[in-house]
């Protein structure tokens, strides 16, 4: 059992500074919850708080529904790895692993028997003689995995342990550690600022901004019903499209308009939209860029919901292109189709997928659906 | 290596006039040296102005005198006292180096200031020191002795007698040189990666598990680099000795430079003088290669 509990959980550095704030989250067992957020925003000190490597200030810590705030790290049954590794350079590979055992008084044997069985499953067991620095990033970062799983412990905590790795290995080893996840059956806690690892390894993800949980949910629901512009802006590349307009009401029906836009709303929303009260009120409209289409066929099906924008730049990635767009001075950008006739310069009507819009409050950002 | 001097024909043709000019310094005093070692050099025939050199090579003969002859016994009087000299002197400023760089690594209120404080030693000339430090050693007059009186203990023959003239000349060496150790080993410390300690700290390790374990191997070569520069800055040091004792009483504080320096300039045996030079030298290659030798083997191990 290694659920962990955070409950109204603060840091503060500095007496009038709270690094992280309120923070409350109950975390499965077996789950891999990924915290994610831009750079200062508290992730590191989040999790650096749950491996005891810094004080918690203020709230209460509960790994396997035991109170763990004063206890030591080596007894909370969990294991850390590192953003730079944290291999012992002087140590064998061997002995990196076996070293939090030895301190632990574990018999040679059994030592020895996990720590080969770590290294294979790793798939590093030629290089248990070697020195850390006779390694590469890939294999020092197995490793420093190893040496976490050795340990047998309850919880996994990961600090961006992939940031070190160039873009393919990043890739590779992050479905390595997703098939790892699933043989070991552990709670996994890891932090990223990388919103792409966030939404391929999670079960959950925990958007955090200034110390603050923005969103707690799966890829899924975070991605299709972010809580706020500012979730809706981070998770997604590229990422959404943000559109101030006023919503006005005609004939019975609601529309978005701004300049170059006049989008019709789906009637199932305006129950939503009348009650939040920001009918004839400035909202920003959200659309991610899969969402804007330039088919003929589509701008057919949605012919209330069409903007016009001047086309900047066309960037062709091979199956599909990015359009970048200037909407009246609001940029737009689209995901088409590689064989799009699009050209750099003219004018063009795009159609927007109603179904696929978000609407946000003007002043608070929040999200009204 | 010629290769490499080819590529670089250009900048190697930049250097090369400070390259000769080094040489000229370095090593034809040194190369004059060791010539004058094999010869029968002294004040008489060494020459001057009006009268021309006569000193003759006479070979082996000066080091068969120094090492196997009737020079042999002097030779390792002095040469026991500078070990004693060297080795205490670096066993002392290693472990107040290192200690005291263990706490300024700390994160204590202050730490800039006493890290100032601390370096005082070092920064002040040499011999301005020495010489403060030869005042507080007088017998009668000086500040310690004054100190132990007051405390009701007797006066101690710091200058006159043999054991505590050494004991003198050493003290006021550690004075002087543990700064540089402790800002050898600051540096040291603090570029050690802070993640390995909590690494190690997670792993289960306690303050001195992780001295021994992460610090340690962490400063090896830091350590070594240290240790050989000390032991040779100090088997060589002449001015804390000359100034304070002079090598007396009775030559007790003599080491082997200062013996050299007393032999070509107070006695004028200058082949004499320019043999223990040599030896010197040759103790000190044989000593900085046997100790690279045992590191290189710890390394492999
Ligand atoms: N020891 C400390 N003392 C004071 N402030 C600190 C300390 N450690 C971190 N901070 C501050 O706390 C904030 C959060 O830091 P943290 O390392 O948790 O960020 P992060 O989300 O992990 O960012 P990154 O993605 O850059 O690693 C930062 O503004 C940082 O400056
Ligand atoms: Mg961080």
């Amino acid at each position: 059992m290694a659920r962990v509990q955070l409950k109204h959980v603060y840091k503060r550095y500095t007496a009038d500074v709270a690094t992280v704030k309120d923070f409350n989250l109950d975390i499965a067992d077996r789950e891999f919850l990924v915290l994610v957020g831009p750079s200062g925003c508290g992730k590191s000190t989040t999790l650096r708080m749950i491996a005891g490597l810094e004080e918690i200030t203020e709230g209460e810590l509960l790994i396997g529904d035991r109170l763990v705030n004063d206890v030591h790290p080596k007894d909370r049954d969990i294991a850390m790895v590192f953003q730079n590794y944290a291999l012992y350079p002087h140590m064998s590979i061997y002995e990196n692993m076996a070293f939090g055992l030895k301190l632990r008084k574990v018999s040679k044997a059994e030592i020895d028997k996990r720590v080969r069985d770590a290294a294979k499953i790793l798939d590093i067991e030629h290089l248990l003689d070697r020195k850390p620095k006779a390694l590469s990033g890939g294999q020092r970062q197995r490793v420093a995995l190893g040496r976490a799983i050795v340990r047998e412990p309850q919880v996994f905590l990961m600090d961006e342990p992939l940031s070190n790795l160039d873009a393919k290995l990043r890739v590779q080893m992050r479905a390595e550690i997703a098939k790892l996840h699933q043989r070991l059956q552990t709670t996994v806690i890891y932090v990223t600022h990388d919103q792409t690892e966030a939404m391929t390894m999670g079960d959950r993800i925990v958007v955090m901004k200034d110390g603050l949980i923005q969103q707690v949910g799966t890829p899924q629901e975070i991605y299709n019903h972010p809580n706020n512009v500012f979730v809706a802006s981070f998770i997604g590349s590229p990422s959404m499209n943000f559109l101030r307009g006023n919503l006005v009401e005609e004939g019975g029906a609601l529309f978005f308009r701004a300049e170059g836009a006049n989008v019709r709303l789906p009637e199932g929303r305006y129950a939503a939209l009348r009650e939040a009260g920001v009918v004839g009120k400035e909202v920003i409209l959200g659309i991610r860029p899969e969402n804007v289409h330039d088919e003929p066929m589509v701008l057919d099906t949605f012919p209330d919901s069409t903007v016009q924008a001047d086309v900047e730049v066309v960037e062709l990635l091979g199956a599909e292109s990015y359009v970048y767009l200037n909407l009246a001075g609001q940029s737009l950008v689209a995901r088409v189709a590689a064989r799009s006739e699009i050209k750099p310069l003219t004018k063009v009507s795009l159609a927007l997928d109603i179904n696929k819009i978000h609407v946000f409050h003007a002043d608070t950002e929040q999200a009204i659906f | 290596m010629l290769r490499a001097i080819r590529r670089n024909k250009a900048a190697y043709l930049f250097i090369l006039p400070a390259l000769l000019l080094m040489l000229l310094i370095v090593f034809v005093p040194l190369l004059q040296g060791i010539y004058y070692s094999f010869t029968n050099m002294d004040q008489y025939n060494m020459g001057n102005k009006f009268v021309k050199a006569s000193y003759e090579w006479i070979g082996l003969a000066n080091y068969k005198r120094v090492l196997a002859g009737e020079g042999l016994a002097e030779f390792l009087g002095v040469l026991k006292q500078t070990m004693i000299w060297t080795f205490t002197n670096v066993f002392f400023h290693f472990i107040l180096g290192f200690g005291l760089a263990l706490l300024l690594n700390r994160h204590i209120k202050g730490r800039g200031l006493y890290r100032m404080l601390l370096l005082i030693p070092w920064a002040v000339p040499s011999f301005i020191s020495a010489f403060a430090w030869r005042w507080m050693f007088n017998g009668e007059f000086g500040f310690i002795n004054m100190v132990l009186r007051k405390m009701g203990f007797e006066g101690v023959a710091w200058l006159s007698d043999p054991v505590w003239a050494m004991t003198a000349v050493i003290i006021t060496n550690v004075w002087l040189g543990f700064p540089f150790m402790m800002v050898t080993f600051l540096g040291g410390l603090q570029s050690i990666p802070r993640d390995l300690y909590e690494a190690a700290y997670v792993d289960g390790a306690s303050r001195f598990q992780q001295f021994l374990h992460i610090t340690l191997p962490q400063m090896k070569s830091t350590i070594f680099t240290a240790t050989l520069l000390g032991v040779i800055w100090t088997f060589n040091l002449f001015a804390v000795i000359y100034l304070i004792t002079e090598g007396g009483p009775y030559n007790s504080t003599q080491i082997l430079v200062t013996f050299a320096y007393v032999k070509a300039f107070n006695n004028w045996q200058l082949a004499e003088a320019t043999t223990y030079g040599v030896i010197i030298l040759s103790l000190l290659i044989a000593f900085s290669f046997f100790y690279s030798r045992v590191l290189k083997m710890t390394e492999e191990k």
